[in-house]
């Protein structure tokens, strides 16, 4: 401890040596809850009611291994659609036009405010309500007949479903987004002769990901599970359905739930990286230029980086304020 | 160099003025909250000049700079930058049509602008920022516009500094790479909007030696500020508005020194 450390062009000061306050409640409490935690895993480990063999026996199962494959299908089938459908809704949102400005409320409105649950049910019953699908002139001539049978399988209700239903939620998520862009961004890039739709690609929605990731990476976790909700349609292939068909069928129903339980929750921990490297990705050049780099050094594209003054003294917490700001608005 | 092209060509300045304002209202709202911030405004700037506009805060010198490059829409008169109507455009027949979002862009990027708050684009680099417009608007090549992007970070003097986000610079960098992304489109004039006021005295500096090297290499300028030094040193006109109007132009030896509105004087008073 003695030791001085020597920075690069001088030496830093002899830190303070002092006792430091005795804390005997750290180490009580944390031992209470220590025990606790090993209760619980014996009590989950030990209890041959679990039948961890039958689980073992089954988490690779073909048919849950298959199951695990249509929810991730799924899964990030409807979040595809549900993105590209949000960022359309977000921005008719913010339109000037009144038609568009409704109409993007409306779906909003509609699709959060039902469950859905009632929206698979409706969606799997489609086919009954609409037996045929046409193309042609709005009110007038029909060119082109369909049986929605044919057209609208169990898969693409269930997967059409999940995505409405999950648009209404990311347009929010999107609008909120795209407000936390500085307005000043959009003036600096109209000034350059920005077109307003490069504007958007180029400029506002890449800043807005910063706001936008972390609570669609919340949605995406979430949507793992409620796929398990197809039933409804019904859709049978995923995951839950699949598990609880075994089990009803081998008679031990709990070792097929912790199966499928397994499986969410691994998919969830890789889904939790891929989250972290987005949201670095996209937080580059803020939060003092720090976090961009991460800890490696180097940014997604193979850049350099060195922690500003700034992220440092901000890392430590303990101010919120930003003592080289010199902007005074 | 364009800029030295116009301004060492005295039959063209004979032509036009760069930028041409008349009878220029801007009215903010509608009814009873309607505020009239531009009231008659004209204004001529001469191709290769620098116009100083002073005024107190309020008096729509801000607003005026806005609506120069149709970032404000003027409500009655007309602006033409270089002989061309900005924002709308006659037809054979006489009548006036506003002009497509498109060909204002267009319009626009001939014209930089510098704003107060610098604007830079927080996702990209130095050089990103630099490079953006000519790569999106002009369709540079990235190579081309990498190579144009690194002699003006050079210009600016910040050479070492290209691969910094912005949060990673003081704020007289970042308003010296905002110089350097304006000019990176080549544009016949420059406007700049109160451009050191956001910044630490001791970085005001900097910038004006940024600005007044390109008043020297004869670009057009037009220059909302309250630095009185920069007016004296560099302008060749300076415009004092206050309340929606012009109250005083003349030369910075005419208006500064021998101003001849009381409430000039009265503002030179207290900024200085």
């Amino acid at each position: 401890m003695s030791t001085q450390q020597a920075a690069s062009d001088h030496e830093l000061p002899e830190p303070i040596h002092a006792r430091p306050v005795p804390r005997p409640g750290r180490w009580v409490s944390a031992a209470v809850v220590l025990v606790l935690a090993a209760m619980a895993v014996n009590a989950l480990v030990t209890n041959p009611n679990f039948r961890w063999d039958t689980v073992w026996l089954y988490l690779r199962d073909v048919v849950v291994v298959r199951g695990v494959g249509w929810t991730l299908v799924l899964t990030f089938g409807s979040m595809a659609i549900a993105v590209v459908l949000a960022i359309l809704l977000a921005i008719m949102r913010r339109s000037d036009n009144p038609v568009m400005k409704s109409v993007a409320w409306f779906w909003i409105w509609f699709f959060r405010g039902t469950p859905i649950y009632t929206q698979l049910v409706f969606w799997g019953l489609i086919s009954v309500l609409y037996p045929r699908l046409s193309l042609g002139v709005p009110f007038g001539p029909e060119f082109f007949v369909f049986d929605t049978r044919d057209v609208i399988t169990a898969f693409w209700a269930a997967l059409v479903g999940l995505a409405l239903n999950e648009s209404a939620y990311l347009a929010e998520i999107v609008r909120a987004g795209l407000s936390s862009v500085d307005p000043g961004q959009s003036e600096a890039a109209r000034a350059l002769g920005m077109k307003e739709s490069k504007i958007l690609r180029r400029v506002v929605l890449p800043q807005a990901m910063r706001v936008i990731v972390p609570p669609t990476g919340n949605e995406t976790i979430s949507m793992l599970k409620t796929t398990s909700l197809v039933v409804a349609v019904p859709f049978t292939l995923e995951l839950t359905y699949a598990t609880s068909a075994i089990g009803a069928r081998i008679y031990q129903p709990i070792p097929l739930l912790i199966v499928a339980a397994l499986w969410y929750l691994l998919i969830t921990s890789v889904l939790m990286v891929g989250q972290h490297y987005l949201e670095r990705h996209y937080g580059r050049g803020f939060d003092g230029g720090a976090t961009a780099g991460g800890r490696g050094g180097r940014g997604p594209f193979g850049r350099r980086r060195r922690p500003g003054k700034q992220a440092l003294i901000g890392a430590a917490g303990t101010t919120k304020d930003d003592p080289f700001l010199e902007v005074t608005p | 160099m364009t800029e030295q092209d116009a301004a060492q060509d005295p039959a063209q300045a004979t032509a036009h003025a760069m930028v041409e304002a008349r009878g220029v209202h801007k009215v903010f709202g509608h009814g009873a909250d309607a505020v009239h911030v531009l009231r008659g405004i004209d204004l001529d700037v001469a191709r290769g000049s620098v116009t100083v506009v002073l005024g107190p805060s309020g008096s729509g010198k801000s607003t005026l700079l806005r609506c120069v490059n149709e970032l404000e829409q003027i409500t009655a008169g007309s602006i033409r930058v270089d002989g061309e109507l900005m924002g709308y455009r006659y037809d054979a027949k006489g009548v006036l049509h506003r002009l497509h979002p498109k060909r204002i862009a267009r319009q626009r990027a001939r014209i930089g602008m510098v704003f107060q708050r610098f604007h830079l684009f927080g996702h990209m680099t130095a050089l990103e920022n630099v490079m953006e417009a000519p790569v999106q608007v002009r369709g540079t090549t990235r190579a081309r516009a990498r190579a144009r992007a690194l002699e003006l970070l050079e210009r600016v003097g910040l050479s070492d500094r290209v691969d910094h986000y912005p949060a990673q610079l003081s704020g007289g960098q970042q308003q010296r790479v905002a110089i350097a992304r304006a000019l990176a489109m080549d544009p016949e004039i420059m406007l700049f909007d109160e451009p050191t006021s956001a910044l630490d005295p001791e970085l005001v500096g900097e910038v004006l030696a940024v600005m007044q090297d390109l008043a020297r290499s004869g670009m057009t300028m037009i220059v909302v500020t309250h630095e009185i030094g920069f007016a004296r040193e560099v302008a060749d006109h300076v415009v004092f508005m206050d309340d929606g109007v012009v109250v005083e132009e003349g030369s910075p030896g005419e208006v500064l020194e021998n101003p001849a509105e009381p409430r000039l004087r009265d503002f030179l008073a207290h900024v200085l």
